[in-house]
C-alpha cells in the first residue's frame, strides 16, 4: 500500500501491481473457470495430436527395419491421418472457445472500468489530470481485450505446445528426451533478456508513433491557423521530425531483433544438431533405434514454430499486462467517503483558504454567504478566484483551512446523489455526449418526458432544439452543437436537475449577444426561489442581481447591491464604468 | 533545397497515385535496395533451411543405417553449417526488410504532413482527428508492412520450390505431393479470408463505437459527476460492449478455422509425404534417411506456408489501409489558387452582406447573430469563395498568397505544441510587446515568465481566457495590414476588456482592422460601425448615430438591461 500513497501524494492514478494484476487475472479466470478449463484441455489434446506424427514415423522408420508388411504400414498412416483430422478439429473448436472467452474477459473487464471511472471523484481525476484517464480509456483497454482475446490465446497454445513436444520426446526416448531439452538454458536465457530490454523499446516506439499522430492531427485540426500565419513550413518540420524520430526508434527495435533473433534459433537448432548427432552416435553404441532418433529430431524442428510464436509474444503480452496494471489500477482508487447529511440547502463559506496541490493559495480567508434564494453575482477580473469558490461550493475540492457548507455538512462529504440534487455547477466548459439530444438532456431527470425536456430547452432560448428534435444525435460525427447551443443544453440540464443551488460558472459568455439577455432573464424566471450564485467577468447579471460581491485576489473586496456598490464608488463602480464603456 | 519561408510549398499532387495498389507500389520502390537485399537474404536463408532435414537424412543413411561412423564428422560440420547460416542470414534478410517498412512509414508520414501543407483549408471537415490518428499510424504501418510480409511470403515459396525439386530427385510422387499440398492449402484456405475480413471490418467499427463511447464519458465525466447520468452511461456502454462481444464472437468462428487450418493442414500434408514415403521405403525404392528427410522438408515447407497466407492477409489489409490514404491524398484545397493580380488597394468589400471594411480605419460590426458575421470575416479574408472586392480587385484575382500575407483572420484559431517564442513568431522585444497589447502577462507568467515557455497542443495548459488572450497577441505580433478579429474578447472580464480594446487600437493606429462584437468597450474606439441584420448591413456609421435606434441601442448599450 505505500506505493499507492505515493502515488495518491503526486496526484496520478495509481497502477496495479503484480499481486493486484495476479488477483485481476484469477478473477477472470474463476468468472468463467469452466470454458477456461475446457479451453485448455482442447489445446492440450490438439498439441498432442500434432506432435503424434513424428512419433509414429519413428515407429514407421523402426517398423520397416523389422520387416513390417505394408497393412501394418498403412494402418499407423491411417492412424496419423486420423491425427489430423483429430487435431484440426479439437484446435478449432479450442480456438474459437479461447476466442469467446476471452472476448468475455475483455468485455467484463472493460465494463467494470467504465462503470469504476463513473464513480471516480471529479477532484481524483483533475489533479490526476483527465489525459492519463483517456489514455487508459482509449488505448489501454483496447490492449487488454487483444490480451486476453488474441496474445494470450496465442502464447498458451504454443506454450502448450512445447510442454506437450517435450513430453513426446520423452515418451519416444528418454534418454533423447534429455537431448531434447539443451535449448532450455537458451530459450530462458533469450527471452528473460528480452524481456528486460524489448519494453522500453517498444513502447518509445509506440510513443514516437503517438507523437506523429498527435502533430498531424493537430496539423489537421489547425489548418486554418497554419494557412493563417503561413506556418507550413514549421508543420512540415515538425511532421518530419516526428517521423525521423519514430525511424530511430524502429532501428531501436531492429537492434534488439538482430541478437534475439538467432538466439531463438538456436534455442531449437542446438537440439535438432545435438540430437542428430549424439543420437546418431548413441545409436551405434546400440542405445536407441534409428526410429527414436528421426522421432526426437523431427520433434526438435517443430519446436520452431511455438519457440518463435512465444518469443514473438512477449514483448506483446509484457505491454499488454502494462496496459492490463493501468486499467486494473482504477480500482485501486478508493472510494469517496461522503457521509455527511445536510440540514437544509444554505450555503457558506467561512473564512477559506485554498490553492491548488502543492501550489500557492489562491483564496485568502474568503467568507461568502449566499442566503436562500437570492441570486449573488460574484465578480471581479480574471485570475481572482472567481471560478474556485465554485468548484468549492460544488464540493469538488476541500478547502485547506475553513470551511464550505451546505445545511451546515462540508460539501465536500455529503454524497454526491444527494449533493447534486441541491447543487448543479454549470461551467464554461460545456460538455456534448455523442448520444441523442434526448439522453444528452435527461441525465439530469431520467424520468422527465419530452414535453419537459421541449420546455426547458423553450425556457434557455434553444430554437435550434424544436428544428432537431429530441432523437437527433449530436456530437462531433453527427450534428455538432456550436458554443452558445452547447451552453444553452447545459443550461436546460440545470432546469431538468431543478437543483436548490445553481453556481453559474460564466455559463452564458458564449451565447450570442443578441440572446444573452433572453436567456438570462428566461433563466431567473426559471430559477426562480433557487440561490443562485452567478460568476461573471462581464456585468450584464450584475445590475439585477439581489447582492453583488467583488472578488480581488482571492478575497472579497466589496458586498452589496449594485446601487450600494457604485454608491461606494470603489472597485466595482469602476469596473461598471469600465464595462460600461465610459471613457475614463 | 529550403523552401522560401514567404511561400507555402506548392507541390505537384501528381507525385502520389490515386490507386491503392499503384499507392503500394510507389510505397515499396521507395527502397529498392533494401528490398532487393531483403529478398536475396530470405531466399538463401530458406534454402538454407530446407538444406536442414537433408543434412540430418545424409547422417541417418550414411552413419546410422550404414554403421559407420566415417562420414559423421564431414556430415555434421555441413549440419551445423547449414544451421547457423539460416538463422543468420535470415536475420540480415530481415532486417533490410524491416528497414525498407520503416522508411515506407516514414514517407507515408511524410506525405500526409505536405498533403496537409497542400490541401490546407481543405481537411476542414475531410477528416476526423480519429481518422488523422489511423491514417498516420495503423495505415501508414500496414502498407509498409506490406512489403515485409511480401519478403515472407517469398521465403515461403524459395522454399517450396527448393523443397520439392531436392524431393523431386529423391521420387516424383514425393515431390509432386509436397507442391500439390502446398499450393492446395493455399487454395482451400484463401476463401476462409475473405470470410474473416468481411467479419473483421464490422469488428473494427464496433471497436471504434466503443472506443468512442467511453471517450466520451471520461470527456463529459465532468457533467456525469455533476448532474448525473452515470447510470444512463454504463448501461450503454454495457450494450455497446456487449454488441462488440457479439461482433467477437463472430470474427472467433471465422478466425478460429483459420487458426485451425494453419495448424492442421501442414499436418495433414506431413501425413501424406508419411504415407506415401513410408510405402516407397518399405519397397525399398528410397532409404529411410530419405523418408525422413521427406518429412523434415515438407513439415517446414508447410510451416512456412503459413507465410504465404499472411502474405494474402496483410496484401488485403494494405490494400484496405492504402484505400484509405489515397482517399486522403485526393483531398483538395477548398480555396482556389489561381489568381496572378497583386499590389490591391482599397476597401475590403462583401457583396453579399455589403459590408465594406474601410482603409486605416477600425471598423467594429454589430451582430445580434455570430455565425453571419463570422461568414462575412471569412469570406473578406478568402476562407471561403465568394465575390469579396479588395478595392477595384476581386479577393480570387489576387494571389492566395498575398491575402495570406496581408489580411489576417483572427477566431479560434489553432495553439500548437510549441514555445510562446515559437507561437508569437516573432522578435523577443516585438512579442512581449504583443503580450503586453494582449494583455496576456498572466500567460507569460503561468508558462515561467520566459518566451522558451512550452504550450501545449491545442493550448490544453492554458484556461479558455489566457487562449483566447494569447490568440490575440499571436495575430498583434503578425502585424498583418488588415486584421479581421472576430469575437476577440468574448472570454476576458470587462477590466481588461477595456486595456485590450485601447491597446489594440492604438497598436493598428492607420492600419485596416475589424473587429466582430458588441462590446460598448470596443464601439467607443470604432471609427466606424457596420450594424450586421441577418448577415446584410442594415446600417453604417458611428456608434453614436447608430444608438440613435432603439434595436441598435438594445444590442450595445449596456444601460438598458
Amino acid at each position: 500500500m505505500s506505493a499507492m500513497s505515493e502515488t495518491e501524494r503526486r496526484g496520478r492514478l495509481p497502477i496495479a501491481d503484480r499481486a493486484a494484476m495476479f488477483r485481476a487475472v484469477k478473477r477472470l479466470v474463476i468468472e468463467d473457470k469452466a470454458a477456461f478449463g475446457l479451453v485448455v484441455l482442447l489445446y492440450i489434446a490438439a498439441a498432442g495430436a500434432g506432435a503424434a506424427l513424428p512419433v509414429m514415423l519413428g515407429a514407421v522408420i523402426d517398423g520397416i527395419g523389422t520387416g513390417w508388411a505394408a497393412s501394418r504400414v498403412d494402418m499407423i498412416c491411417g492412424a496419423i491421418a486420423a491425427c489430423v483430422v483429430l487435431q484440426l478439429v479439437l484446435m478449432r473448436t479450442g480456438r474459437r472457445l479461447g476466442y469467446r472467452l476471452g472476448e468475455r474477459a475483455a468485455a467484463r473487464l472493460r465494463e467494470s472500468f467504465i462503470d469504476r471511472v463513473l464513480r471516480l471523484p471529479l477532484g481524483t481525476v483533475e489533479r490526476a489530470g483527465t489525459g492519463d484517464l483517456a489514455t487508459r480509456t482509449s488505448g489501454d483497454v483496447g490492449a487488454v481485450a487483444e490480451l486476453l482475446r488474441k496474445t494470450g490465446p496465442e502464447v498458451a497454445v504454443a506454450i502448450i505446445e512445447l510442454v506437450v513436444l517435450t513430453v513426446a520426446a520423452f515418451v519416444v526416448s528418454p534418454k533423447l528426451g534429455v537431448l531434447f531439452l539443451v535449448g532450455v538454458p537458451m530459450l530462458v536465457f533469450a527471452a528473460r533478456r528480452y524481456v528486460r530490454l524489448a519494453s522500453p523499446v517498444f513502447l518509445s516506439e509506440r510513443a514516437a508513433m503517438s507523437e506523429i499522430a498527435e502533430t498531424l492531427t493537430a496539423s489537421a485540426a489547425g489548418a486554418q491557423t497554419v494557412a493563417a500565419y503561413r506556418m507550413q513550413d514549421e508543420r512540415g518540420r515538425a511532421g518530419y521530425g516526428r517521423a525521423g524520430a519514430h525511424m530511430d526508434r524502429l532501428k531501436g527495435i531492429i537492434r534488439l531483433q538482430t541478437w534475439f533473433f538467432p538466439a531463438t534459433d538456436l534455442t531449437f537448432l542446438v537440439p535438432t544438431v545435438v540430437v542428430t548427432i549424439v543420437g546418431g552416435l548413441w545409436y551405434l553404441e546400440g542405445w536407441v533405434s534409428v526410429g527414436e532418433v528421426v522421432a526426437v529430431a523431427m520433434l526438435t524442428l517443430r519446436l520452431d514454430g511455438p519457440v518463435f510464436r512465444s518469443m514473438m509474444s512477449l514483448s506483446e503480452f509484457q505491454m499488454g499486462g502494462a496496459a492490463m496494471a493501468r486499467v486494473e489500477g482504477v480500482h485501486l482508487m478508493p472510494d469517496e467517503v461522503r457521509e455527511a447529511a445536510p440540514a437544509g440547502a444554505e450555503v457558506r463559506l467561512d473564512d477559506v483558504t485554498f490553492g491548488y496541490g502543492d501550489g500557492p493559495d489562491v483564496l485568502h480567508g474568503l467568507s461568502l454567504h449566499p442566503r436562500r434564494g437570492e441570486r449573488l453575482v460574484v465578480v471581479g477580473p480574471s485570475g481572482a478566484g472567481k471560478s474556485t469558490i465554485a468548484r468549492l461550493v460544488a464540493g469538488i475540492d476541500r478547502p485547506r483551512r475553513g470551511a464550505v457548507t451546505l445545511g451546515g455538512a462540508p460539501v465536500a462529504d455529503v454524497p454526491l446523489e444527494e449533493l447534486r440534487r441541491k447543487v448543479v455547477l454549470v461551467t464554461q466548459e460545456h460538455y456534448v455526449f455523442t448520444a441523442t439530444l434526448r439522453e444528452n438532456l435527461n441525465l439530469a431527470a431520467p424520468e422527465a418526458g419530452d414535453d419537459d425536456l421541449l420546455a426547458a430547452l423553450a425556457t434557455v432560448d434553444a430554437r435550434w432544439a424544436a428544428d432537431l428534435g429530441l432523437d437527433t444525435m449530436l456530437g462531433e460525427e453527427h450534428h455538432e452543437l456550436n458554443l452558445a447551443e452547447a451552453q444553452q443544453l447545459a443550461l436546460a440540464r440545470v432546469i431538468l436537475a431543478d437543483p436548490d443551488v445553481v453556481i453559474l460558472d460564466e455559463a452564458t459568455a458564449g451565447i450570442d449577444p443578441g440572446s444573452a439577455g433572453n436567456v438570462e432573464a428566461s433563466l431567473a424566471a426559471a430559477l426562480d426561489g433557487r440561490t443562485v450564485i452567478a460568476i461573471a467577468h462581464q456585468l450584464q447579471a450584475a445590475e439585477s442581481a439581489d447582492r453583488i460581491a467583488v472578488v480581488q485576489a482571492g478575497r472579497i473586496a466589496e458586498e452589496g447591491s449594485h446601487a450600494e456598490l457604485l454608491a461606494a464608488d470603489g472597485a466595482y463602480a469602476s469596473l461598471w464604468k469600465a464595462w460600461k464603456g465610459v471613457p475614463a | 533545397m529550403k523552401p522560401n519561408p514567404l511561400r507555402p510549398p506548392t507541390l505537384s499532387p501528381g507525385d502520389i497515385p490515386a490507386d491503392p495498389w499503384r499507392y503500394l507500389l510507389y510505397v515499396a520502390r521507395a527502397h529498392t535496395g533494401l528490398v532487393a537485399a531483403g529478398f536475396v537474404g530470405l531466399s538463401i536463408s530458406g534454402t538454407a533451411w530446407i538444406l536442414l532435414p537433408w543434412a540430418i537424412a545424409k547422417i541417418v543413411d550414411e552413419v546410422l543405417v550404414a554403421r559407420d561412423s566415417g562420414p559423421l564428422l564431414q556430415w555434421s560440420i555441413v549440419l551445423v553449417v547449414v544451421a547457423l547460416g539460416s538463422s543468420w542470414v535470415f536475420v540480415a534478410g530481415y532486417r533490410a526488410l524491416f528497414m525498407a517498412e520503416s522508411h515506407a512509414r516514414v514517407r507515408t508520414v511524410r506525405d500526409l504532413t505536405d498533403h496537409l501543407n497542400r490541401a490546407g483549408t481543405g481537411v476542414r471537415g475531410a477528416v476526423s482527428p480519429g481518422e488523422m490518428v489511423n491514417l498516420s499510424t495503423e495505415d501508414a504501418h500496414k502498407t509498409g508492412s506490406f512489403i515485409f510480409q511480401l519478403g515472407f511470403g517469398w521465403m515461403g515459396l524459395v522454399m517450396l520450390g527448393v523443397g520439392t525439386g531436392i524431393l523431386w530427385n529423391v521420387h516424383p510422387a514425393l515431390g509432386a505431393t509436397t507442391a500439390g499440398g502446398v499450393l492446395f492449402i493455399g487454395f482451400v484456405v484463401g476463401p476462409v479470408l475473405g470470410r474473416l475480413q468481411h467479419h473483421q471490418i464490422a469488428y473494427r467499427s464496433s471497436v471504434a463505437t466503443l472506443t468512442g463511447q467511453a471517450a466520451d464519458v471520461v470527456g463529459g465525466l465532468r457533467v456525469l459527476r455533476g448532474v448525473g447520468g452515470e447510470q444512463q452511461f454504463s448501461q450503454r456502454y454495457r450494450a455497446a460492449s456487449a454488441d462488440l462481444r457479439e461482433a467477437g464472437y463472430g470474427v472467433a468462428t471465422a478466425d478460429s478455422w483459420v487458426q485451425g487450418l494453419r495448424a492442421s493442414l501442414p499436418l495433414a500434408l506431413i501425413a501424406a509425404i508419411t504415407w506415401v514415403g513410408a510405402r516407397l521405403a518399405l519397397t525399398g525404392t528410397i532409404s529411410v534417411g530419405e523418408l525422413s528427410a521427406a518429412f523434415g522438408m515438407t513439415a517446414l515447407v508447410a510451416q512456412h506456408s503459413g507465410a504465404m497466407i499472411g502474405m494474402a492477409q496483410s496484401i488485403i489489409a494494405a490494400q484496405v489501409a492504402s484505400r484509405r490514404l489515397t482517399a486522403f491524398f485526393r483531398t483538395r484545397s477548398d480555396i482556389a489558387d489561381d489568381g496572378t493580380a497583386a499590389g490591391a488597394r482599397g476597401a475590403l468589400r462583401d457583396p453579399e452582406s455589403g459590408l465594406a471594411v474601410e482603409e486605416g480605419l477600425l471598423t467594429v460590426i454589430v451582430s445580434a447573430e455570430a455565425k453571419p458575421a463570422e461568414a462575412v470575416m471569412e469570406r473578406l479574408a478568402r476562407y471561403r469563395e465568394s465575390e469579396a472586392e479588395w478595392g477595384e480587385q476581386r479577393l480570387d484575382d489576387l494571389t492566395l498568397d498575398e491575402v495570406r500575407e496581408r489580411v489576417l483572420l483572427l477566431r479560434e484559431d489553432y495553439l500548437f505544441a510549441q514555445s510562446l517564442a515559437a507561437t508569437l513568431r516573432v522578435e523577443e522585444s516585438k512579442a512581449l510587446a504583443a503580450i503586453e497589447a494582449a494583455c496576456a502577462a498572466d500567460v507569460y507568467s503561468s508558462l515561467g515568465s520566459t518566451l522558451d515557455g512550452e504550450i501545449t497542443n491545442g493550448g490544453r495548459n492554458l484556461s479558455g481566457g489566457q487562449r483566447q488572450r494569447l490568440r490575440l497577441a499571436r495575430a498583434l505580433a503578425a502585424d498583418a495590414e488588415t486584421l479581421l478579429a472576430v469575437e476577440p474578447t468574448s472570454a476576458v472580464d470587462a477590466h481588461t476588456e477595456n486595456l485590450i480594446a485601447e491597446r489594440v487600437a492604438a497598436a493598428r493606429a492607420g492600419r485596416t482592422t475589424a473587429v466582430v462584437t458588441a462590446s460598448p468597450l470596443w464601439l467607443a474606439r470604432a471609427d466606424r460601425v457596420a450594424w450586421l441584420v441577418d448577415g446584410k448591413v442594415r446600417a453604417v456609421g458611428t456608434h453614436a448615430e447608430l444608438s440613435a435606434q432603439g434595436e441598435y441601442r438594445a444590442l450595445t448599450s449596456r444601460l438598458e438591461s
